[in-house]
């Protein structure tokens, strides 16, 4: 027979309960009353015992509904000596020890996942998706921008073939082949000089963009820039990344209460925008490359880059910029310049 | 039962007031937080339905009224199911709205069908797997209900242009708190529109603030703005000092819209129409601790956020008090079998949490 447990006993189903002690005698828990009249008698093993969490009180329900509970977790485990196995998870939760260790390994798994994880699931996502998506994707794409921000091309027919031709040496070292990669040339004045990549090789430039280029590598380079986007499937890419980081966050958070989805929000744009400009910075490298295999000098794209940089922001260029989708220009600029020296 | 405090001006009588308290702390629920994200690490995410129910049954635990706290019984097998189905659905949605802006329309059409649903069972859920002093708490709202409430409701009040957001507001927490029950006794909740209509006023008042604030900054920054670019460079300089003025501003108008609202809803809160719950909450105090918290979470790079819960916790049952018209010795827990087997085997596979 064990020490007995002071604790509090609920009648079956009810608010109404007494003060009790639980004994356990072999295989059968006993509770009774300060009087000692017996409230339950039960095999231990049909008792259902609620695991040790902190401080908090104990609870052991009856099959009928009534319950014992005790603020004395330490004598509950003694009464269940022997009875229940296992190893509980409070034995990591009472030690400061396997917290710190706790600490360290949460923080670099999760850097380990948002670093690779993530972009690594992203990719083999974007590679797995059938091509049939990616022509309905940028047909829809392309519609929406054609309704909303996108004008017939203004440019005059001179520029217009010049620019072609360009576009068909850039698309000659696409890892599709020339064939796969089609030049839209629009009018829209409030994307300003800008060009962009659709996942099925469609490729957009504004003819604001024209007026800034001096040299043809400058060309070649935004449209192996962009091809390069296409070739890497970077716009699918970020659609997965985009749906990965937030569903990421909420396992990792556990219990998605409202301060944990508040405080995710900015780390959660922070880290998208960090991946968007991973996806730039590759699709600068291998147009640099395509640049130098066509005999030109990388250090053009550079070039045009400040140019846009100062018509942006003026002479001082734009600030840095956590949020920035791209990486910052002056950083961009040297690592191209940096290309076309090797 | 050494922590009930005798009033003696409470209003009636024989009505005894007791305080809510919190028991828990940060430094022990720190240690059960972070071995539990690092436990649910290693199992790639199936441990967090069991770090909920720990996480749950610490907040609960340790909220004590009238000597004795409450419960949480829930089976993390359940919650690991129910999560599994929330993250599919969460993942399709987020994909399908980065596909296209055309899935936006189909996409928000199914959700705002499956929304009531969702709602209708995870509180239900949560209901019934809290209890008090060994009686159960039941949540009876039906579809219907939280169709109207949180899709009817809240399209009226676009509709309006917002006019009508605050009734729709009302109608969710009428909604939440009337169809909870407790041993088969109903919980009420009644307050006059005007009351919910001031809180919102405040917020317009306030966000009519920011943005004439950050609208006066953008024009002081105006040389430096300009379009963002593709090939060019990124969100503007501008832009970011805008999201940097705009997030907490935010921030702290939804903050206060929902400690007001807890506020109108608790202070008018019965249980059997006997039992009533009094607040002291002051909703600029809350806004201000949640808001900190953002803050102190953001820069602690997460590690503040048990302490941020277990603060917030402690502010709220610290101001909350039950004025009780009885030892409340009178409750029996109601029986959930009414609805027949098959509707029992229903209700039970679709009974699942979601974490909404």
């Amino acid at each position: 027979m064990s020490e007995a447990v002071a604790g509090r006993y609920f009648f079956p189903g009810t608010t109404r309960f007494v003060a009790a002690r639980a004994v356990a005698e072999g295989d059968i828990l006993r509770v009774e009353d300060e009087s000692g009249t017996v409230l339950a008698h039960v095999a231990l093993e049909l008792v259902e015992i609620s695991p040790r969490l902190g401080t908090l009180r104990r609870r052991f329900t009856f099959m009928d509904a009534g319950c014992f509970e005790t603020e004395d977790s330490d004598a509950a485990d003694c009464l269940l000596m022997g009875k229940r196995k296992g190893v509980s998870a409070h034995h990591l939760e009472r030690s400061w020890q396997w917290a710190a260790v706790s600490v360290l390994f949460a923080a670099a798994a999760m850097f380990a996942f948002v670093v690779y994880g993530i972009p690594g699931i992203a990719l083999w996502l974007a590679q797995e998706t059938p091509p049939s998506f990616a022509a309905t994707l940028s047909e829809q794409t392309l519609a929406t921008l054609d309704k909303t921000v996108l004008k017939p091309s203004a440019l005059p027919s001179p520029d217009r073939l010049r620019v072609e031709a360009l576009f068909a040496r850039a698309a000659g070292h696409g890892r599709r082949g020339a064939g796969h990669y089609k030049l839209l040339l629009r009018s829209a004045a409030s994307l300003g000089p800008n060009a962009l990549a659709l996942p099925d090789g469609t490729i957009v430039m504004t003819d604001q963009l024209w007026p800034f280029v001096k040299a043809d590598d400058e060309a070649i380079g935004v449209f192996a820039h962009e091809i390069a986007h296409v070739d890497h499937a970077h716009s699918l890419q970020a659609v997965y990344q985009a749906a990965l980081v937030p569903a990421a966050i909420a396992v990792v958070t556990g219990d998605i209460s409202q301060i944990s989805q508040m405080a995710a929000i900015l780390p959660g744009v922070l880290i998208q925008a960090a991946y968007s400009r991973g996806l730039e910075q590759q699709a600068d490298d291998d147009a640099a490359m395509t640049v130098r295999q066509l005999g030109g000098n990388p250090a053009h794209m550079a070039d045009l880059l400040e140019r846009l940089d100062t018509k942006l922001c003026g002479k001082a260029g734009c600030p840095a910029n956590w949020l920035g989708t791209h990486p910052q220009t002056a950083a961009r600029a040297a690592h191209l310049r940096n290309a076309g020296t090797k | 039962m050494d922590d009930i405090v005798v009033r003696p001006l409470s209003p009636a009588g024989d009505k005894q007031l007791h305080r809510f308290e919190f028991r828990g702390s940060g430094g022990e629920f720190f240690r059960i937080w972070i071995v539990n994200i690092a436990l649910s690490l290693v199992t790639l995410g199936i441990y967090s339905a069991w770090a909920k129910v720990r996480t749950r049954r610490y907040f609960y635990g340790n909220t004590f009224v009238a000597g004795h706290g409450f419960d949480y019984h829930a089976s993390p097998v359940r919650i690991l199911i129910g999560r599994i189905i929330a993250l599919a659905l969460f993942g399709v949605y987020n994909l399908l709205l980065g596909i296209s802006p055309f899935a936006l329309i189909p996409a928000m059409v199914l959700l705002g069908a499956a929304i009531p649903w969702f709602i209708v069972s995870s509180r239900r859920f949560n209901a019934r797997n809290t209890s008090y002093r060994n009686v159960r708490f039941n949540f009876s709202g039906t579809y219907g209900g939280a169709f109207k409430a949180y899709i009817a409701w809240p399209f009226a009040g676009a509709l309006t242009l917002g006019g009508l957001m605050p009734l729709a507001h009302r109608a969710q927490d009428y909604y939440y708190i009337n169809n909870h029950a407790f041993g088969g006794k109903r919980f009420a909740t009644v307050f006059p529109g005007w009351s919910i209509y001031k809180v919102y006023l405040l917020a317009l008042l306030l966000f009519l603030g920011l943005v004439v604030g950050t609208l006066a900054f953008l024009l002081l920054l105006s040389p430096f703005a300009d379009s963002a670019g593709g090939f060019g460079a990124g969100v503007s300089f501008a832009g970011m000092i805008a999201i940097l003025i705009i997030m907490p501003g935010w921030l702290i108008i939804v903050n206060y819209v929902r400690a007001a609202g807890l506020v109108l809803a608790l202070e008018n809160t019965a249980l059997d129409n006997r039992h009533t719950l009094q607040s002291e909450i002051e909703p600029g105090s809350l806004v201000w601790i949640m808001t900190s918290n953002v803050f102190l979470i953001l820069i602690t790079f997460g590690l503040f956020y048990p302490w941020a819960r277990v603060r917030a916790a402690h502010y709220m049952a610290d101001h909350l008090s039950l004025l009780a018209a009885s030892n409340l010795d009178e409750f029996t827990s109601e029986t959930f079998a009414t609805q027949g087997a098959i509707g029992e085997e229903i209700a039970g596979f679709f009974d699942y949490d979601i974490g909404l």
